[in-house]
């Protein structure tokens, strides 16, 4: 399998912070992978994703999305890139149509083949009758899924998912999981995930790292980690190295 | 497309917020309105028919009556005649019934009369050659008295300008009574002449015009002074909207998601300012309705917006520009809501403050009136008033237009330098 993601070294110190937030982490992500990231509050989940998406540098280090890097070609790496972050970044006052309508060209996609693609979508996760309902008036459930297909509009070759299935109920975590192997399975998205859900990432994801401090303390394939470790689940895996002091006080 | 697509979602955005809407529209209409009719009142107090005045009339003879009729001529003063005592009349004035009370005493125009019969005879007697009825009459010196009582709380220019108005009336009733003495010495000497009626119309009259440029036939006045400094006062209040979009955006995650897109969130930030530079231009032109059409229908002057359309569309946009680009500062800078409107609100009022938004620079104290320079809002001001009453053409608004475009430019340079360098670091 080729490598889609390679993290070199990479480290970043925000000012007048401690301590870096992310400190040489090194790691690959190979293309049809659903990448579990787990870590703490304050392991620097979300500071490594905000690289990996190039909304700021790295104090140092290289992160190459198949052999691009946002510093050579910003544009053409953001394109490989689909993200859908914790919060619903949808408009409220928008119906779902509006909002992905814009999304969608905002990614550089236009005209039937457009609007094709997100009543798919919606009809698959099961949204088609609200489709001209404003997102204000959706259900939690309803909001996760529409920020889903947010992120999958324009087919990214890497997507980056933050807490997808967070506060919503079973059905729709459900459809949410099941949309997503989907995804990997027939058109080989690569998927990052990261979510404090750990029985979750456990039967999702077929790879796992996970980073503590800014640091990567431990990755392998799920199983392989489970096993290595002498644990019965990942939780047990992600407590016995993480331990249990709070790292958000 | 992606522009097209950014201008038709925040459209989409702005016309379900009814309540950012009616900030935008709504706010400052009546703004316009009630800051117009306030200030119309004030200036009517002072520059029209409202001056309140007390006549005692003891004399009730020609200088009274033609005193009275020209007062009231002259459309200045509302009249209230009273039967009082002269220190009455003081107390009345001194509660502040009145700007101005006239106390005549009795007989003021018989002795009117006499004085000018006496001065006329006089006259004509040293032409006789009867110097010893000259000299053995008595010299009068003495001068009748009109009383005139101000509130304490007129202003002394105020004050001048009435007593003067009323001195060149009393004046020509003198001058008036001169002559028909001199009638009557003329007629009582020549029984058998038949003389025309003299003309007592002055002969020298002032004309009066404002010095405005190409001729421009326009007054100023409270509408031609709120107009323009409210709708600017609203064009750069729309930094409220504009920061709490782009701070919403920014707290929901959608600023995330779109940074995250390639090359997308410039062209949405300029999505922003382009929509909200036409909601600030749609603001311009409602309020020149509000000037044209609502307010003569209040009473008030019709707002006169000269004949220099296309330099006022430039300037106009010019202000539209500067004002977003603030916006756009305040919603990159500010951590909140709260910090944006606060702010945001705050700075407005400060910059309408010193621009001369509320008062007219030209009123202020000369400290002030140098600190205003520096307000965009003054820039805009400045050249409204140019092409409203000077008809100025581009050539000379071409200075405040430059300044608000260097305010625009210094804003966006700023809101990016803070999000490339602070935010994103």
């Amino acid at each position: 399998m080729s490598v889609l993601v390679d993290i070199r070294h990479v480290s970043k110190k925000y000012k007048d912070a401690p301590r870096p937030a992310v400190n040489d982490l090194s790691l690959t992500i190979d293309t049809g992978d659903i990448f579990g990231l787990l870590g703490p509050n304050g392991a620097g989940k979300t500071t490594f994703i905000s690289m990996l998406c190039g909304l700021f540098s790295a104090n140092s280090g290289e992160i190459f999305i198949k052999g691009l890097t946002h510093k050579s070609n910003s544009k053409a790496c953001k394109q490989l890139i689909g993200v859908v972050p914790q919060e619903i970044a949808l408009y409220p006052q928008l119906t779902a149509w509006e909002n992905l309508l814009f999304l969608g060209h905002m990614y550089g996609l236009r005209g039937n083949a457009l609007k094709e693609n997100i009543k798919h979508n919606l009809s698959i996760l099961g949204l088609e009758a609200n489709t001209h309902q404003k997102i204000v008036s959706y259900s939690g459930g309803m909001k996760r899924r529409v920020n889903l297909i947010a992120g999958i509009l324009h087919n990214p070759e890497l997507l980056i998912l933050d807490e997808p299935t967070v506060g919503v109920d079973v059905q729709s975590k459900q459809a949410i999981i099941d949309h997503l192997k989907k995804l990997n399975q027939e058109k080989g998205m690569t998927i990052l995930y990261t979510s404090h859900h750990l029985d979750e990432a456990e039967s999702f994801c077929n790879h796992i790292a996970i980073i503590d401090d800014g640091k990567l303390i431990t990755q392998g394939k799920t199983k392989a980690l489970i096993e290595e470790n002498n644990c019965q689940s990942i939780e047990e895996v992600y407590l016995k190295i993480t331990g249990n002091r709070f790292r958000d006080k | 497309m992606k522009l097209i697509y950014s201008i038709y979602k925040e459209y989409k955005v702005l016309i379900r917020d009814k309540a950012g809407l009616a900030i935008t529209f709504i706010m400052p209409t009546v703004l316009i309105l009630v800051i117009t009719l306030i200030q119309d009142t004030t200036f009517r107090s002072v520059n029209e028919a409202s001056v309140p005045l007390l006549i005692v009339d003891k004399d009730n003879d020609s200088l009274s009556h033609t005193l009275e009729r020209s007062l009231e001529g002259s459309k200045f003063f509302v009249i209230t005649k009273k039967q009082l005592t002269a220190e009455q009349a003081k107390t009345e004035i001194a509660k502040g019934h009145y700007f101005i009370g006239i106390v005549i005493p009795e007989n003021t125009s018989k002795q009117l009369r006499e004085k000018s019969s006496n001065r006329i005879s006089k006259l004509m007697n040293s032409f006789s050659g009867d110097s010893t009825a000259a000299v053995e009459e008595k010299q009068d010196t003495s001068t009748l008295r009109v009383q005139l009582y101000f509130d304490p709380i007129t202003k002394k220019s105020f004050k001048t300008t009435i007593s003067n108005s009323i001195e060149r009336i009393i004046s020509q009733i003198e001058m008036q009574s001169m002559v028909q003495a001199l009638n009557e010495t003329m007629s009582d000497n020549f029984p058998d002449a038949k003389p025309t009626k003299m003309e007592t119309k002055p002969l020298v009259s002032l004309s009066e015009e404002y010095a405005s440029y190409n001729n421009s036939p326009i007054i100023p006045n409270s509408v031609q002074h709120n107009v323009p400094a409210w709708t600017l006062f609203a064009m750069f209040f729309i930094c409220i909207p504009l920061a709490g979009n782009i701070i919403k955006e920014r707290e929901d995650g959608s600023a995330f998601r779109l940074l995250t897109m390639p090359g997308s969130y410039m062209i949405v930030i300029l999505g922003k300012m382009i929509t909200y530079m036409v909601v600030s231009l749609i603001q311009f032109s409602l309020m020149l309705c509000v000037g044209i059409y609502i307010l003569p229908m209040m009473g008030l002057p019709q707002l006169n917006i000269g004949n220099q359309l296309p330099v006022l569309l430039v300037v106009a946009s010019s202000a539209a520009f500067a004002a977003t680009g603030f916006g756009l500062l305040v919603g990159t800078i500010a951590n909140s809501h709260e910090q944006a409107s606060l702010f945001g609100a705050v700075f407005v009022v400060i910059l309408a403050a010193i621009g001369g938004v509320w008062v007219p620079t030209f009123v202020m104290p000369e400290i002030m009136k140098q600190l205003s320079v520096i307000s965009p809002m003054n820039w805009g001001l400045e050249a409204f008033y140019g092409i409203f009453l000077r008809n100025f053409g581009f050539k000379e608004i071409l200075p405040h237009v430059v300044k608000l475009w260097a305010f625009f430019l210094v804003a966006l340079g700023g809101s990016f330098c803070y999000q490339k360098y602070v935010r994103l670091k």
